[in-house]
């Protein structure tokens, strides 16, 4: 219980704890002290519009009210009860004004804006300025995705401090000074960065607006939907902005545990994707003259006699995006209806984790962050980056093992990393053992699904350190919750049965999967569960159209551990899998609700003991630590293949690529280019230039691709997107075009 | 004229310079700095507490209660930073320069006695782009002490500023010199627990750094009997303008307004006669030739209106007109402004344009009201002192010439007709890419 | 001497390396003919570690780096108040006629670049006149053709 301090605000007397802001002690008060360029989560305040000036006993000069922390007997007057305040508040309003255009009627942050209601209720009723106001070509491009308007920009420094101080990308800088002061990136280079939408909710006009949401709609013609992200197993909360039944925008719903706030462009910008051109909306059959439309019952009647003549040989292979309850309900049809108990998920999953579970704010308190895994953490999880950026700048030590890190292993070396600090042999080993507040991290394939990094924080002891704890970053946005939706829906054996009569894949993830591909080769009959034409249109006997999660009611878990709930935000073009599942299921006498809510319902009393879907709240808690239960062994260690003479190819999936993402145009400029990224010295040797054209060759195929040095790989190693690396081999050679 | 003491310029004469460390050390110099060196840090600000030395940057804060606000290193085990301020660039003042290039040794060795006294390891002098020679003669001079192994472990670095007048202000010196821009940061904290590096700093100007060496060559009470209470010691003084022999002038504080004028400086040009006096840099608030008998000492000018600033004295005749010099002089901050708060940022631009517009004649009585409102809207509500100085400086030109503002209104144009001595004056031509506009003329 | 090389020495100098932007922009510019050109900023970028845009926000915050190209010889000219009640006006005046460019433009040939900038310190040698930043005292309107001469002869 830290001290408390009385002050007085406005005549009205609070109590806080020391070392509280003003502006947060006039809140207790019950009294908004107004704010534009006062933003916690960006840093240190800075003082810098002088919006929040206040008067303060004692003191001659106003001050401003966000650069203070409360003393004992402060008294504090706002511009409710000190005209010299309210003068001061008029005057920043004033000046602030004196450059703005009148764009309201225009501008998109109309009606949802700071400046306006701030003017309204501490402005000038009058303009005194006569002369022209600096103008400038407006909007310009800052990017596809957002446009800069600098007639309307404060200069409040938000968007700056954002990009330098939060994602630490240096792309958008505040360029001259004084009045010439203006918001710009380097040259005509689009800001780029997995994080720039987050200056459009920053900024506190129409400056920084989104292109996709430029001009479609107004605060009073729309509602929020509060659910939940499914691009990444973080799980940002958002709000789903509709007008006229369409997704119009996607904001952050601020959950201070797990996002703060913050979402990365993909979970924001790639919702166009709902309305792709090529998105199916009809269930499809091969017929001989290829895919031919169904209606709904009828690709129920073939799904049915598909699922028969199967014979309980058929494999489910997840996306691992899927709600816990469309998993398990899907689960119910296939293990209680058809005994076809075999699924896939893209990586494998362990409990052994939820030992060690700790809220991804306690990353931001860690003294000490261990990441391990070949990915890095902003192609995973991206808001986990922003928190452990936050933690090194709060004084964390932060390590990473991985091919770029700051100990540069080599891929696949993550187990052996994690047996090595086990040892406790290295001055790390023993920093890890010793710290109260310490974090794993695992951000690649393999490990077990954080088996080895579960075995690892048991051994250090973590389970007894609260602020200690360890996380495994998933390729997926939801697979515990699909792993153990599936695992309650039946009891018995899961191996894959041979031959595979029945192949059913579940999600475009899934159906883009180079092993579901493999799979649904061996397959006999394949039947795919997708949103896009051309993932499956090639190899699927029937199609059935898929929806998406701003369209589904559900929960699911994310990398924490913690079980959050979905909101339908529009009604999807097709039926929600529940209702037909739910309806298919009654055809093999099992009885699934069709709603998700009636689902829930069935898994939580198995799974977590009597939650209901009210008890998620709007903010859903991370449930109590369980006991560490040991992960299976590892049955097949992780490939350390060691290259004989020649260069490591590591395959990397990028944080945008996947079919949303390739359906937003504006996105293309995110997406990775046709790169082979080489260490320094291997360039050197090879004659190669940043940006040379190059052919990457393995046994039997080669790939052309543009060469970008990096200077913080491993020697030996070269990274391709998936989606560029074609057929290539695990081993390579890169030679000039 | 009575002989002054050279306190400051002491070794020099004739407006000579000490540039050889042989000729430097004979004449007694590094005297100081092993006086200092062998008393323990407490007693080393005690001497600067005793000389009642205030800062002569411009702030006039006392130095040896400077120092003593940095924690001791047991207190906060950080690294312990000296910076010193040679950004100067206050208008009408130039004497940190001539310090420089005249006494570099007595400078630096005041540094050496500071690093000292506040037990640091780490000088920091950042010196203002446009001072080349300046910074060329410090380099020379600070080689010369080195290969006489006269540092002492302390390693002092020159950092050259790039035209920045926003980089004196203590703050936004601290933040340049750290690599960002240089816009100055919110206090508390205070540089002295927070400052360069976020460790503990003190900031001092050149001419107080280069007073500490005489302080203990002839001892802090010494030295507090010279110029008056409250104004202890010689001031450089910067004369220049209407004004018949401008120059540094070292004299101690309380002499008067009409000594260093007339006796010391030759009085306003043949023909002419005094019409206003800037007593302190262009931050101050201007005298008129009433307030000649002002003694130079900082209770007095107070007391008169003004302050005694950055001790620049710029002398005005009856060929000036007042608008246009408030019109020069506002543009100034306007340029300078770092853009970092509102008032300033937006406030500078719209004082000059609301002056322009009276100097064009098209001013009418409410573009007067609106701009003393203007100024009462940017005084006191900025994040640092340069915005209120624009403010400072055009209120007190309005206040002491108001029937000149008014005439300007009253007849629809400038009652100089052309010409005035600031006439057409342009403002700092922009060479960045950004600009396609012309520079404006006063 | 190659920039790169030039600031990992800089970099030594400070406890904490951003410190050696500044200087660093200084040798580039040195190094491309007096002016930053974007890739003269990534080149600093490159060395130091950081974004270009970065080292655009610093150098775009000071008047002594030149985002374009500039004359040969630099000619700056005081108009603050002394140097302004000196005569600086017809200094200037006197600089564009003899040099045939106005105040803030280089001449077409390159040679030269004239502007008019802020106090240089040098009140009491009123009019300051700055040639590639070495400072001319006491520079009245009558000086300048000889000045002039002095420098295309250069």
């Amino acid at each position: 219980m830290s001290e408390l301090v009385s002050v007085t605000v406005d005549d009205r007397q609070v109590e806080v704890p020391k070392g509280t802001g003003l502006v947060e002690a006039a809140q207790v008060a019950g009294i908004e002290i107004p704010v534009f360029c006062y933003e916690p989560r960006l840093g240190p305040p800075v003082g810098a519009c002088r919006m929040c000036l206040v008067e303060i006993e004692g003191i001659p000069k106003l001050q401003a009210a966000c650069t203070l922390t409360v003393a004992p007997d402060m008294v504090i007057k706002t511009s409710a009860t000190s005209a010299k305040a309210a003068e001061g508040q008029e005057a920043t309003l004033e000046f602030i004004l004196v450059n703005h255009p009148l764009d309201c009627p225009v501008c998109d942050k109309g009606g949802e804006c700071p400046l306006q209601d701030l003017t309204f209720r501490h402005g000038p009723g009058n303009t005194r300025m006569t002369f022209q106001k600096h103008t400038f070509d407006k909007p310009i491009p800052v990017s596809p995705l957002i446009a800069l308007d600098r007639e309307r920009c404060i200069l409040c420094y938000r968007c700056t401090r954002f990009s330098e101080d939060v994602a630490e990308d240096g792309q958008l800088i505040a360029r001259n000074r004084g009045a010439h002061t203006e918001i710009a990136t380097f040259e005509d280079e689009p800001y780029r960065s997995p994080f720039s939408g987050n200056v459009v909710e920053l900024c506190p006009v129409g400056a920084l607006t989104s292109t996709l949401y430029r001009f479609d709609a107004r605060p009073w013609d729309i509602q929020n939907v509060p659910t939940v992200c499914t691009s990444c197993a973080v799980g940002c909360n958002t709000s789903a902005t509709i007008r006229e039944g369409k997704v119009t925008r996607i904001l952050s719903r601020n959950h201070p545990e797990v996002d703060r706030g913050w979402l990365c462009d993909k979970g924001r910008f790639s919702y166009p994707h709902l309305r792709a051109e090529d998105r199916i909306t009809t269930p499809l059959r091969r017929g001989r003259k290829g895919l031919e439309e169904i209606a709904w019952d009828e690709a129920l009647d073939e799904a049915e006699s598909m699922l028969r003549e199967a014979g309980g040989s058929i494999v489910t292979a997840f996306s691992g995006s899927e709600t816990t309850e469309f998993a398990y309900a899907l689960g119910r049809l296939l293990r209680t209806g058809l005994d076809a108990h075999s699924a896939v998920l893209p990586e494998a999953t362990s409990d052994a984790l939820e030992a060690f579970r700790l809220p991804l704010s306690g990353i931001a308190e860690a003294e000490l962050v261990v990441v391990i895994g070949d990915d890095p953490v902003v192609e995973r999880a991206p808001i986990v980056d922003l928190w452990i950026r936050e933690a090194r700048r709060h004084g964390a030590e932060v390590v990473v093992c991985s091919p770029t890190g700051t100990e540069k292993t080599a891929p696949g070396a993550g187990a052996e990393i994690c047996r090595e600090l086990a040892s406790g042999r290295s001055a790390l080993a023993k920093k890890l053992r010793a710290a109260e507040r310490a974090v794993l991290v695992w951000s690649g394939p393999g490990g077990g699904g954080g088996a080895r990094l579960a075995e690892l924080a048991h051994e250090l002891g973590f389970a007894d350190k609260p602020g200690c704890g360890a996380f495994h970053l998933p390729s997926a946005s939801n697979p515990r919750g699909v792993a153990l939706g599936w695992a309650v829906a039946g009891e018995a054996d899961e191996t894959n049965p041979e031959p595979i009569e029945l192949l059913l894949v579940s999600g475009d993830e899934a159906a883009s999967n180079a092993d579901v591909r493999a799979l649904a080769e061996q397959a006999n009959r394949v039947i795919v569960l997708t949103m896009f034409h051309e993932l499956a249109g090639g190899w699927a006997d029937l199609i059935l159209p898929s929806t998406t999660a701003l369209e589904r009611d559900g929960t699911s878990m994310n990398l924490e551990g913690r079980v959050q709930r979905l909101r339908r935000a529009v009604l999807p073009p097709c039926p929600d899998e529940l209702a037909w599942i739910s309806k298919l299921a009654a055809r093999f006498e099992v009885d699934v609700p069709a709603h998700a809510a009636g689902v829930f319902a069935e898994v939580a009393a198995e799974l977590y003991r009597d939650l209901s879907l009210e008890d998620l709240g709007v903010h859903a808690s991370l449930p109590a630590r369980h006991a560490y239960v040991a992960p299976a062994a590892a049955t097949t260690p992780d490939p350390v293949e060691s290259a004989n003479g020649g260069l490591r190819l590591q395959r990397y999936t990028p944080l945008f690529s996947g079919p949303a993402v390739e359906r937003v145009a504006e996105l293309g400029f995110q997406r990775p280019g046709r790169d082979v990224e080489l260490a320094s010295g291997d360039a050197r040797s090879r004659g190669i230039a940043n940006g040379d054209a190059v052919v990457v060759r393995s046994n039997g195929t080669s790939v052309e691709l543009r060469a970008r040095v990096n200077r913080r790989l491993l020697e030996g190693v070269v990274r391709v997107a998936e989606e560029h690396a074609g057929d290539l081999h695990p081993e390579v050679e890169v030679v000039k075009a | 004229m009575p002989e002054y003491p050279s306190i400051v310029f002491a070794g020099t004469t004739d407006g000579g310079a000490v540039l050889d460390i042989a000729e430097y050390e004979k004449a007694g110099g590094f005297r100081a700095l092993r006086k200092a060196r062998a008393m323990a840090p407490d007693a080393v600000i005690a001497e600067l507490d005793a000389s009642g030395l205030r800062g002569r940057g411009g702030a006039f804060f006392p130095t040896g209660r400077k120092w003593s606000f940095v924690p001791k290193p047991d207190q906060l085990p950080k690294p312990h930073y000296l910076v010193v301020n040679a950004d100067e660039s206050e208008p009408g003042t130039f004497k940190d320069r001539e310090i420089m290039l005249r006494v570099p040794f007595r400078f630096l060795e005041g540094c050496l006695i500071a690093a000292h006294g506040i037990e640091s390891q780490h000088v920091f002098i950042y010196i203002r782009g446009e001072y080349e020679r300046e910074f060329e003669v410090l380099r020379d001079s600070l080689e010369a002490m080195r290969r006489a192994d006269l540092l002492g472990g302390v390693t002092v670095v020159l950092h050259r500023g790039a035209g920045a007048y926003i980089c004196g202000e203590e703050t936004a010196l601290l933040e340049s010199l750290e690599g960002k821009r240089g816009q100055p940061r919110t206090k508390p904290p205070f540089p002295a627990i927070a400052g360069l590096y976020a460790a503990p700093t003190a900031v001092n100007n050149v001419e107080s750094i280069t007073t500490v060496t005489p302080v203990f060559e002839m001892g802090g009470a010494e030295y507090a009997k010279l110029g008056v209470e409250n104004s202890s010691g010689t001031r450089v003084f910067s004369l220049s303008g209407d004004v018949v022999s401008p120059g540094n002038y070292e004299l101690p504080h309380g002499i008067s307004m009409r000594e260093l004028i007339y006796d010391i400086g030759g009085g306003v040009p043949a023909g002419r006669e005094l019409k206003a006096v800037i007593p302190g840099g262009s931050s101050t608030s201007v005298l008129t030739a009433a307030d000649i008998d002002t003694k130079m000492d900082f209770t007095s000018l107070v007391e008169a209106g003004s302050s005694i600033g950055s001790a620049g004295v710029i002398v005005i005749d009856d060929r000036c007109c007042m608008v246009q010099l408030g019109i020069r002089v506002s543009q100034f901050y306007e340029h300078e402004s770092c853009g970092k708060c509102t008032p300033c940022r937006v406030g500078t631009k719209w004082v000059t344009q609301i002056l322009q517009k009276i100097e064009d004649g098209r001013g009418s009585q409410a573009d007067l009201d609106l701009l003393l409102s203007v100024c009462d809207r940017i005084m006191g509500k900025c994040l640092c002192p340069l915005g209120d100085s624009d403010a400072i400086a055009v209120l007190s030109y309005v206040d002491k010439f108001r029937e000149e503002y008014q005439a300007h209104i009253d007849l629809g144009r400038c009652p100089f007709d052309g010409e005035s001595s600031l006439e057409g004056i342009l403002a700092p031509s922009e060479l960045h890419a950004h600009h396609g506009h012309e520079p404006a003329h006063v | 001497m190659s920039v790169a090389s030039e600031v990992q020495k800089l970099k030594k100098r400070y406890p904490d390396p951003l410190s050696a932007v500044m200087p660093a922009l200084q040798v580039a510019q040195a190094e491309n003919g007096g002016w930053l050109s974007p890739d003269a900023i990534r080149e600093v970028a490159d060395a130091l570690d950081l974004t270009p845009a970065y080292c655009l926000s610093i150098a775009s915050f000071y008047d002594q780096y030149y985002l374009e190209p500039i004359g040969r010889t630099h000619v700056e000219v005081c108009t603050n108040v002394s140097c302004g009640l000196a005569g600086a006006q017809q200094v200037v005046e006197a600089f564009e006629h003899e040099l045939g460019v106005s105040a803030g433009s280089t001449s077409e040939d390159g040679a030269f670049t004239l502007g008019t900038i802020e106090c240089l310190g040098g009140c009491g040698w009123a009019t300051v006149v700055a040639v590639n930043n070495r400072h001319r005292l006491r520079v009245q309107a009558e000086d300048v053709p000889g000045i002039v001469e002095e420098l295309r002869g250069a």
